[in-house]
């Protein structure tokens, strides 16, 4: 703006030059114009060119132009017929021709003097009688031919009706001398009306000798170069500074009277208004639907609404330039939002200024501008259809984890003294003993209460899976290692239990006899221990093609099942313990098996391969369910206690639970862990479950199973346990809840097994 | 001082009778913490009788210690400073110092001092004599498992033929004899009858009978006797089978009376009198059973497994300790109100031995598998007296059974004897 303003301020001031040399070098009327022209525009910047003396004269030299000129006609008319007319006349014409060229006015006024002098000497001062430009009124005879008074001694009447004597005239002698003597001869000349003797003014003459050339008897410059005001070019200033005249302010009579006069003709009937063509029918016939189409249903027009811009926030008392106290920021906070600024947000830092004149001009009005129509333009706007409810409504009533005690929480015990990678724990079902399997080739026995490694086994090879026989009047362990299955009588706890296990174990070898001569190639090889080895506790080998990766009891205590995912169509086998028998399940293979379970109640065995798990009916042979884990790899399984619900970790950091009354699809995912779940287990008294993760944490939470149908299970997270640390890329690779306490058992790659209760 | 600190009225009192100070309240400035109050009161005994050592004294309000100024105590438990303070003043107790170290073979799982002897029970199936000054007298290889509780029966000392017992993970409770004369010990008894590892032991007071706690849930009471011919008779009539696996001379005792009733395995057992013995299990109860009727009396419920109890038969209360890190004080008399009288709160992980004194009804201390003792008072729940530390792993066990040395066993084969110094005169 203000560049604009400041060439604005500089154009007037050439134009003023251009203009001024028009004025010296033209000397024309429209010059005067012109003069207001430019004046007009800024009248503070010109007011001393305006105080010009000529300017008042333009004034009223403008208003009357057209009656002037008329003057003039006449009086030229009158200086040619009465050329005896007095000084006055003279100068009224000279006052009249100076209006049109004034620059040349002083050279008459001048001239003037000298005419007076010389010449007119019997007339009294002017002012004396009436010196306006109405006709000479000396002589009251009118405007007749002054022949008319040849023959009389005078030539007309004055005011008063006294005889106005002809001049004296002298004889032709005199007029022969005065034509030698007097050198203004030949410009005098007299006066129609009064006889008077008028001496010509060298302007008059000049005016006189152009007439007879035919010139314009003004002598000015006819053809002077054109200066095109009105132009075509639309001009932000009026031509002309003048005040609008009266005329326009005062409704024009004339108007008015012609409008009754039609008005009245109308009224009469004289006149018809024009007729009115009806725009309608000629509309429908030169308009027409281009594309029929376009025309909307009205449903869609209803979805089709405004959708006003969203509106900006008002100030508020802390955009104020003056806030309250209370709004100004903190230095702390100001640094802040300085940081958020550079980041990119808008925020506004509250200033406190004295005045308004003190507040700088916004930084960023231009990009604030901007940014708001690029809102405004590249935002896409819908409506959304908001349900009216209540957000914490929406989230299901949790208890709180204070209130779903018991449940382990800290780390107690850390049971020390393996070498390796603990790759399974398992509990003996009283809770005394825990049983762990390591990479370091044993398996170890643990006191749980004080941590106390009672006994140390030691096999040929890493401990894949180690289980307590659930049975409470066994006393049993299977390991897997590698190829085999190991049963072991680790001689802990109740020793009338441990004879009587060995007894039985050692007592079927009779029966196992008949079956032994069947014709199909047996699956496993069942070796006994001997000497030393049964000694040490080791008491059954049971020898497989494949390897193990994972070994399950059934809750009785006399079947267990063992995972190959290489094994192909034998993949799972389940073996008998007291017949001493293994057979397989499956004459297809199902794909890559990562775990089996057996139903705690009843005759279901639950085999999860790398995305399914499928739920078979041992008593019929048939698949009872397939469950769809969403996930791409389960790692670990474990079903709740009561045998309608099926926890499922997998490597992709996922826990899914199912809730076969339910459905095939998981009833709830968990995703709290980080990375790959190793192992997931059920509480078998408490309302417990557990995913172990190479996160390094265990994470506990509360699953309450009702039994009554109609209500779904309860899942809350209740405990995140951490303690482990990480080996070999590896994190807790088994978690396993105490049989009786809340307690849980964690076994790492750091080689420790921890207890958390 | 200030002027400007206001005062508070307070009268001083004292139940130890050579530290009395008249019975006038005094005007105190309620900044002022222990030590000033100290100096105060040694000024004002000093008025009376010439000492040449100052004596440091702590300061009980209300049956609780004051730890802190007294204007943050008064704040804390909102008690108005218009009223006078009666104030207990007691002789600040000395700090306890490290007696002595026994070192074993293997983890030490208990111990029972006696005498100047000391008992100790190993997980390397040993039961191992000492005398306190450190000189190890005897190893029994006395178990086919690790030995988890061992007792004295004898509590006098005149007799030079005491006897013991021991029970192990073997599942059997031995008793014996040792003849110091001769420096042996003779297994007199084997007790017979728990199916889990016998985890403890309690002789009553009159010595004639003993309870035992097992991990199979059961409670039973034996007979004390060193020899009695109803074990020969008991004997026979046991099982063929138990009868075989012993094949030697000892007599086996079967118990007097078995009580079961506990879900999980009775982890402590304590004699309340002749009739009543209290148990702790993993169960979270303790359970009172009267032994003469074999019944259940009463029971408590805890929030926690519970892994020892001691009983005071002075002040009659019972401590626990158990699956989490607090010590709770019961009263196993009342029955109405808050179970738990007071929990004391200050090791950090399981706390598995827990001491009354036999001499100081209020103090106790407690071993924590963190590795510290502590010495507490009862009337200072929230700190201990003072940390006992030295194990270097798990304490497994404690024992106060001599009354001035603390005693303290662990999984660093250890264990610690601290001496316990006694005011110059022991409230009453």
């Amino acid at each position: 703006m203000a560049t604009v303003a400041a060439k604005r301020k500089i154009s007037p001031v050439e134009e003023i030059d251009i203009n001024e040399g028009v004025n010296l070098f033209v000397d024309e009327p429209p010059d005067s114009e012109d003069d207001d022209d430019t004046t007009d525009s800024d009248s503070s910047e010109y007011s001393g060119l305006e105080d010009e003396p000529d300017t008042d004269d333009d004034d009223g030299d403008e208003d009357d132009e057209e009656d002037d000129d008329d003057d003039e006609d006449a009086e030229n008319d009158e200086d040619e017929e009465d050329e005896d007319e007095d000084e006055s006349d003279v100068e009224d014409s000279a006052e009249e021709t100076s209006s049109h060229s004034k620059p040349t006015n002083q050279e008459i006024v001048t001239a003037e003097p000298d005419d007076k002098e010389g010449k007119i000497t019997q007339l009294p001062d002017e002012y004396e009688y009436d010196s306006s430009d109405e006709e000479d009124i000396r002589n009251t005879v009118g405007n007749i031919p002054m022949e008319w008074y040849r023959d009389y001694s005078h030539l007309g009447y004055d005011v008063e009706g006294k005889k106005l004597l002809k001049p004296e005239k002298g004889d032709e002698l005199d007029e022969f001398l005065d034509k030698m003597e007097n050198p203004d001869y030949w410009r005098t000349v007299s006066n129609k009306l009064t006889g008077q003797k008028v001496l010509l003014s060298k302007e008059d003459v000049k005016i006189i000798q152009n007439m007879q050339k035919f010139k314009n008897p003004v002598g000015s410059d006819m053809y002077e170069p054109w200066i095109d005001f009105f132009t075509n070019e639309k001009m932000i200033h009026p031509v002309s500074n003048r005040p609008e005249t009266k005329a326009s302010f005062i409704p024009s009579r004339w108007e008015m009277l012609k409008v009754s006069q039609m008005v009245h003709a109308l009224k009469m009937g004289w006149m018809k208004p024009t007729p009115t063509r009806k725009p309608d029918e000629e509309d429908e016939t030169n308009f027409y639907m281009l594309w029929k189409d376009d025309e909307e249903p009205e449903i869609t027009r209803q979805y089709r609404q405004y959708i006003p811009p969203p509106k900006v926030r008002l100030p508020g008392h802390a955009e104020s330039y003056n806030p309250p106290e209370e709004y100004l920021p903190s230095e702390k906070t100001v640094q802040r939002l300085k940081k958020e600024i550079a980041r990119g947000k808008t925020r506004t830092i509250p200033q406190k200024f004295s005045s308004l004149r003190l507040v700088p001009g916004f930084k960023y009005f231009i990009r604030e501008r901007f940014e708001r129509c690029l809102d405004l333009y590249l935002c896409p706007r819908q409506r959304k259809v908001r349900m009216n409810v209540n957000p914490d409504d929406l989230i299901p009533k949790l208890p709180k984890p204070r209130d779903l005690q018991p449940f382990p929480t800290t780390e107690y015990l850390v049971f020390k003294g393996h070498k390796g990678i603990i790759r399974t724990i398992s509990p003996d079902p009283k809770g005394q003993w825990i049983a762990s399997g390591c990479d370091d080739k044993t398996v170890k026995i643990w006191e749980v209460a004080t941590g106390r490694c009672i006994k140390t086994f030691n096999v040929e090879s890493k401990v894949k899976g180690v289980a307590w026989n659930p049975n409470p009047s066994l006393s049993i362990i299977v390991v897997a290692v590698e190829t085999s299955l190991i049963i072991i009588n680790p001689h802990v706890g109740d020793k009338l239990i441990c004879s009587k296990t060995d007894l039985l174990l050692n007592s079927f070898e009779e029966v196992e006899l008949p079956p032994a001569p069947t014709d199909k190639p047996k699956v496993t090889e069942w070796e006994l221990y001997e000497d030393a080895e049964y000694e040490l506790g080791f008491r059954l080998k049971i020898k497989h093609q494949r390897e193990i990766s994972q070994v399950t009891w059934h809750g009785k205590g006399d079947y267990f099942a063992s995972t190959m995912p290489k094994g192909e169509s034998k993949s799972v086998l389940i073996h008998q313990l007291m017949k001493r028998r293994s057979q397989n399940p499956f004459s297809k293979p199902k794909g890559l098996v990562q775990c089996v379970l057996f139903h705690p109640i009843r005759p279901f065995l639950f085999v999860a391969t790398q995305k399914y798990v499928r739920i078979y009916n041992l008593m019929k042979q048939s698949l009872s369910k397939k469950l769809l884990s969403n996930c791409q790899w389960i790692s670990s399984m474990a079903v709740h206690p009561g045998g309608d619900n099926v926890i499922i970790g997998s490597y992709d950091s996922k826990l899914s639970w199912f809730d076969l009354d339910l459905s095939t699809k998981p009833y709830h995912t968990l995703r709290h862990h980080t990375m790959a779940l190793r192992s997931v287990t059920y509480h078998k008294r408490y309302p417990l479950f557990a995913s172990a993760s190479d996160d390094l944490s265990v994470i506990v939470c509360h699953g309450m199973v009702y039994s009554d149908l109609l209500q779904n299970p309860l899942i809350v997270p209740v405990k995140v346990l951490r303690g482990h640390k990480a080996a070999k890329g590896l994190g807790v690779l088994d978690c396993q809840f105490h049989p009786s306490q809340p307690w849980i058992f964690t076994a790492g790659a750091d080689g420790t097994i921890r207890l958390y209760t | 001082m200030d002027e400007n600190t206001p005062h508070v009225q307070a009268k001083f009192y004292t139940k130890q009778s050579q530290y009395s100070v008249p019975d006038t309240p005094f005007s105190v400035p309620i900044t002022v913490g222990v030590e000033e109050l100290s100096s105060l009161i040694n000024g004002l005994l000093k008025g009376d009788e010439i000492e040449d050592e100052s004596v440091k004294f702590d300061f009980l309000i209300n049956e609780e210690f004051l730890r802190v100024a007294l204007n943050e105590y008064l704040e804390q438990r909102n008690i108005s400073t218009e009223n006078v303070l009666e104030i207990e003043y007691i002789e600040h107790h000395p700090a306890p110092k490290p007696d002595n170290s026994l070192l074993h073979d293997d983890w030490v799982s208990c111990l029972q001092g006696y005498s100047q002897y000391v008992l100790s029970g190993c997980y390397d199936n040993t039961i191992r004599l000492w005398k306190t000054d450190g000189t190890e007298l005897m190893t029994i290889p006395a178990h086919t498992g690790p030995v988890k509780a061992v007792k004295w029966i004898t509590q006098d000392e005149e007799d030079t033929s005491p006897l013991f017992i021991s029970g192990s993970h073997d599942q059997t409770i031995h008793i014996w004899q040792w003849n110091q004369e001769k420096k042996e010990v003779d297994c007199m008894v084997t007790c017979r009858g728990h199916t889990e590892s016998v985890d403890c032991l309690a002789i009553n007071n009159e010595n004639q009978r003993f309870c035992s706690g097992s991990w199979d849930k059961m409670l039973k009471i034996w007979s004390t006797a060193s020899a009695s011919e109803q074990d020969e008779q008991e004997d026979s009539t046991s099982t063929q089978k138990k009868r075989k696996k012993t094949d030697q001379i000892i007599p086996t005792r079967v118990p007097i009376v078995t009580m079961s009733g506990h879900k999980e395995a009775i982890s402590s057992v304590k004699w309340l009198n002749l009739t009543d013995v209290c148990t702790a299990s993993w169960d979270n109860t303790l359970r009172i059973w009267d032994v003469n009727r074999a019944l259940e009396k009463s029971q408590l419920q805890g929030p926690k497994a519970f892994f020892d109890i001691s009983y005071s038969p002075s002040n009659g209360m019972v401590i626990a300790g158990g699956s989490d890190r607090h010590i709770r004080l019961y009263d196993p008399r009342s029955t109405d109100g808050a179970v738990v009288k007071c929990a004391f709160t200050s090791h950090k992980l399981w706390i598995v031995g827990v001491a009354w004194s036999s001499t100081n009804d209020n103090h106790f201390i407690s071993g924590s598998h963190d590795g510290i003792v502590k010495l507490w008072d009862r009337r200072s729940p929230k700190a201990p007296l003072y940390d006992m530390t030295g194990h270097e792993d798990k304490i497994l066990a404690v024992d106060w059974s001599i009354p001035d040395l603390m005693m303290s066993s662990g999984a660093d084969n250890n264990i610690k004897i601290y001496s316990y110094s006694h005011h110059k005169n022991i409230s009453s």
